[in-house]
């Protein structure tokens, strides 16, 4: 690093070094001579101070030699040339806009020192910002989705704009660069100055970048790019969800991780934790592949939760790296265990096994699915609060009232999922008057079977009459999911009867789940509301059919349970990302919403009438309130305040945020990407060596010298009066 | 002139400073006025021939007897005192004086040499009043002025003449100087040095040896230490180069003397210490005194110390 002087010729100062030199031997020499007869004893005195005097002098003689020395160096102005980081641009005078890269990958920890390299980027821009010529403006913007800009117009005012970025912290959120070059372009469109110039502080991760074409037509900003990443490497958990593991019980539950290595080297052993509702419940390992995936499959069993509730929280978490936002992943799990089912027997028995509802609540009841069953008759039913209750079934029940209609659809519309079934009782004008926002379809005539028997298995005593059989299940559907791909237990089903159903067009919010062969509807499903319906077109008793003693009976009378009572809406999901916004389903007696964040901090919502964008039916209004501050993964719980002054948690609103994956990719953008390629004009300058000034070192050098020559003289001067 | 109370709480000498007595026209006179200052105060003519083995009064007390009456002290202080003599026989006294030229030294006041010469005189002085033959070897390595004990008349006159004219030069030997004392000492003899102890040399002709041997011999031996009080506290503040008083004494030391001076008081006070030890040792009486002392204070602590040892 050669060394420069702005006034060389003060440097002949350096000649005052050797007066110190000089000073002390000419001191020497004006010594008083003393003819002394104590030799003896004087020069055993000297011998014991001798080391120490002889150290303090040639310490006193060194430190005002450099003195001397430091003082011409100083005043000859010495400085060095190293070369600057920073853009020449820099120096001239333009309009500037400082887009700042605060997305979650710059959370990361550098490689180099351990601080995130939103540190460093956050340094490099005050850097750049203070090294802008003085007539310069400058705004600032944030590269992350969504994010207001801090200063939004170019501003003369440095304190300002350096006081926004030194409050600026990195989000979680993605990058949107081609959104953040767009609002800085249109903050310099009305800059006053010639050169206009936009300085990205990134770490150029390639996610964000999509749609950032360069813009190089003429009169266009410049782009000038400060990197201030590096090659990273990284793994993490990109998808998580939650299913049942019927292998492990009625109980069991699956929580399924997906990981990515975004890496060339394989990663051996990596640890995982499964944790549910906060505490850890099983550990795993798994091997990674160089640039490859994995995923792990966790088996557990929900009776090991605590506490009650429908909805819990599943969490993955694999061992650290730098990143570890992405090492972590949510889920919301719902459980069926303690379900309360209110099963309305529409014909009832005096023998047991010839009620309606005598199969349908042995199946629920079966292998100890947790259901916990309350069985009543119509006429009981809007008495009943229905609120409590995970479903409803309503089984061959003739003619609903108009009370039992209200409490069912207000019950169904709140959340709730309601289950009919068909049967010789019903009345199906009654129930296409009275029940027609619930039904998927409208009921239509009962159809007899005219299929032939069949051939009966060898040994097994069948029913003879006509029956139709169900077509291939497609388990696309969630609530056959669990079923296995041969021995379903339902093919062998016979349906002697069942009822048709008018014909409607289609609804986003509407499947058909089980179809007859002949291709009419067997179990169709539909939301209304924040609930659920099935309608099944045949009896759950032996009267239409002889499912109830299939073997597919049983899973699927439960998957339907459950099915009913975990589905929050059609067109909402437990789980988003951040950023993103979430729609909170507000019931008819919420006041205000209140949204307990990741980090602990509330926000209420108050409920506004919107009228739901895809619903199947004008009628199905829903009341909803929009939340976008999902700032940070984690889990958000929801609370509604009712009119009345109490507070409930909406468990099953509750959702949790997630990282979105893309930030979680290291891949840097391509060169041929880069919107400052070929740089010209302000931007294609070459970057300039910076003066890096050496004054203020020697400056300081004579001060801290002059000062410990005084304390050693005055340290002298107190030793000699002491003695 | 001091008058400080003596170590006897009786009144003190009134003693001329060396610097007052320095102006004094001769050295008989000022062997006369230290003595007199030593004495001032005391029931005792120093010129009455007093032995040196001086007796004191002594309260009466019944038993006593009358002869030895001090009739005029009753008088003057109407109490009954009886004089005490000690039972003595004529002792011979050398008076040693080292002229080495670290005797010369002095930066204010008298040297060494003038002061161990005034000591010296005084001594010689009350000797001869009292009739006691007294000796004077003036010495430096060798001895160069020599007068054996004598009482005769005139023998006090060259006694103070020799010392008037005695000048520091050369190194010293004070051992070889005691050495020869004892070969002149066929009987117990008082021997008092005078030296400043600087650069004695050591070794089998050292002083230690010889005082012992004196000692052991049956003599009286008296050491005075005489230094100048710069070499006992070094009071330079400016940078000095300090060399040796020999002109082939090749030892220099160029020093800011504040930087040594506590070091050097130490050294002093070791050099002081040691050699009272081995006098102490040796059952030789020490005594040291500084330049800027009065030496009638130093004479009268002498000979009161002297006289209560010998109760």
């Amino acid at each position: 690093m050669p060394l420069h002087f702005v006034a060389p010729s003060v440097l002949l100062g350096l000649l005052a070094a050797a007066l110190p030199w000089l000073i002390h031997r000419i001191g020497r020499r004006r010594a008083r001579p003393v003819a002394f007869p104590a030799m003896e004893l004087l020069l055993r005195a000297e011998r014991e101070v001798s080391a120490r005097r002889r150290l303090r002098e040639v310490l006193l003689l060194l430190l005002r030699t450099l003195v001397a020395a430091a003082l011409p160096l100083a005043f000859a102005r010495p400085f060095a040339e190293i070369r600057s980081d920073l853009p020449a641009a820099a120096a001239r005078s333009q309009s500037a806009v400082i887009v700042l890269d605060d997305s979650a990958s710059l959370r990361r920890l550098s490689a180099a020192g351990g601080e995130p390299v939103f540190q460093l980027a956050r340094a490099r821009a005050r850097s750049l910002l203070e090294s802008l010529s003085g007539d310069s403006d400058v705004a600032l913007v944030l590269a992350s989705e969504g994010t207001p800009a801090p200063v939004a117009e170019p501003s003369n005012d440095r304190g300002r704009v350096l006081g926004a970025l030194d409050a600026a912290a990195c989000s979680a959120r993605v990058a949107d660069f081609a959104g953040a070059l767009r609002r800085a372009t249109q903050i310099l469109a009305g800059s006053p100055h010639a050169d206009r110039v936009i300085y990205v502080v990134t770490d150029l991760q390639a996610t964000g970048w999509e749609g950032a074409a360069p813009e190089r037509a003429a009169g266009g900003p410049a782009v000038i790019i400060l990197d201030v990443g590096g090659a990273w490497n990284n793994r993490a958990i990109v998808a998580l969800s939650a299913e049942p593991a019927p292998e492990q019980g009625a109980q069991g539950l699956a929580v399924v991780a997906e990981i990515v290595n975004f890496s060339d080297e394989p990663v051996r052993k990596l640890g995982l934790t499964l944790r549910l509702d906060g505490a850890d419940v099983a550990r795993g390992f798994v091997d990674l592949p160089p640039r490859g995936r994995a995923r792990k499959r966790f088996l557990s069993s929900l009776h090991t939760l605590m506490g009650g509730g429908t909805a819990h929280d599943a969490e993955v978490e694999i061992d650290h790296d730098l990143f570890t936002l992405d090492d972590r992943r949510r889920a919301r799990v719902e459980v069926s265990r303690g379900l309360r089912v209110f099963v309305v027997d529409g014909d009832p028995r005096t023998v047991r096994t010839e009620d309606e509802t005598f199969f349908l609540e042995a199946a629920l009841r079966a292998g100890g699915a947790g259901f916990s069953i309350t069985t009543g008759l119509p006429d009981e039913l809007p008495a009943t609060t229905l609120s409590g209750y995970a479903a409803v079934f309503l089984a061959n029940v003739p003619k609903p009232s108009e009370e039992l209609a209200e409490a069912v659809t207000r019950y169904v519309e709140g959340g709730g999922g309601l289950f009919i079934s068909v049967g010789d009782r019903v009345d199906v004008d009654a129930w296409n008057q009275r029940m027609k926002t619930l039904l998927p379809q409208p009921l239509g005539l009962k159809r007899t079977a005219a299929a032939a028997p069949g051939r009966a298995p060898e040994g097994e005593t069948v029913d003879l009459r006509p029956a139709e059989r169900l077509a291939p299940l497609d388990r696309r559907h969630p609530l056959l999911a669990g079923f296995p791909a041969k021995d379903d237990g339902l093919a062998s089903a016979r349906f002697f009867q069942f009822m048709l159903l008018e014909p409607v067009p289609d609804a986003p919010g509407r499947s058909v789940v089980l179809r007859y062969e002949n291709g009419a509807p067997a179990l169709v499903a539909s939301d209304v509301g924040r609930g659920r319906v099935l309608l099944l077109t045949t009896t759950v008793d032996r009267e239409w059919t002889d499912l109830p003693i299939r073997p597919g009976f049983l899973p699927l009378m439960q998957e339907a349970a459950r099915f009913l009572a975990g589905a929050p809406g059609s067109d909402s999901v437990s789980a988003v990302t951040v950023g993103q916004r979430r729609e909170i389903g507000v019931g008819a007696e919420d006041v205000r919403i209140e949204i307990v964040k990741a980090d602990g901090q509330s926000r209420w919502l108050t409920p506004e009438s919107r009228p739901a964008a895809a619903r199947a039916t004008e009628a199905h209004g829903r009341r909803t309130v929009t939340f976008a501050e999902t700032d940070e993964p984690g889990l958000y719980r929801v609370r509604a305040s009712r009119a009345d002054g109490t507070v409930v948690e909406r468990a099953s609103e509750s959702f949790v945020v997630n990282l979105d994956p893309a930030e979680s990719n290291p891949a840097r953008l391509a060169d041929d990407q880069r919107p400052d390629r070929a740089p010209t004009g302000i931007a294609a300058a070459a970057a300039p060596k910076r003066r890096l000034e050496l004054w203020h070192f020697l400056s300081a050098a004579v001060l801290l010298g002059v000062l410990a020559e005084s304390l050693l003289t005055l340290r002298l001067r107190r030793g000699r009066v002491k003695a | 002139m001091s008058d400080a109370a003596g170590e006897d709480g009786r009144p003190a000498a009134l003693a001329l400073d060396p610097t007052d007595l320095a102006r004094l026209a001769s050295m008989s006179l000022r062997a006369r006025v230290i003595v007199e200052g030593a004495f001032a105060g005391m029931h005792h003519n120093p010129h009455a021939g007093t032995s040196i083995e001086f007796a004191e009064h002594k309260e009466y007390a019944p038993g006593d007897d009358l002869r030895h009456m001090d009739w005029k002290a009753v008088a003057r202080v109407e109490r009954y005192y009886i004089k005490r003599f000690e039972d003595e026989t004529e002792m011979r006294t050398f008076l040693l004086v080292d002229a080495s030229a670290s005797m010369g030294y002095k930066r204010s006041g008298v040297s060494k040499l003038e002061y161990a010469s005034y000591l010296a005189a005084a001594l010689g002085y009350l000797l001869a009043q009292q009739g006691d033959p007294a000796g004077l070897i003036v010495f430096d390595e060798r001895t160069r002025q020599y007068l054996p004990p004598r009482t005769r008349g005139g023998h006090i006159r060259d006694l103070l003449l020799a010392l008037e004219g005695a000048y520091a030069a050369g190194r010293t030997q004070p051992g070889r100087a005691l050495a020869h004392v004892g070969e002149l000492a066929d009987r117990r003899s008082l021997i008092v040095l005078m030296t400043d102890l600087l650069d004695a040399p050591e070794g089998a002709d050292g002083l230690g040896n010889r005082l012992r041997q004196l000692r052991s011999r049956g003599h009286d031996v008296a050491l005075f230490h005489l230094l100048d009080p710069d070499e006992v506290e070094l009071p330079f503040e400016e940078l000095t180069e300090f060399a040796g008083v020999e002109p082939d004494d090749v030892r220099r030391l160029l020093v800011d003397p504040r930087d040594l001076a506590a070091s050097f008081a130490r050294e002093s006070l070791a050099l002081r210490e040691r050699w009272r030890l081995a006098c102490l040792e040796a059952g030789v009486e020490y005594r040291f005194a500084t330049t800027a002392t009065p030496p009638a204070e130093v004479l009268r602590s002498f000979l009161f110390d002297r006289g209560r040892a010998r109760r």
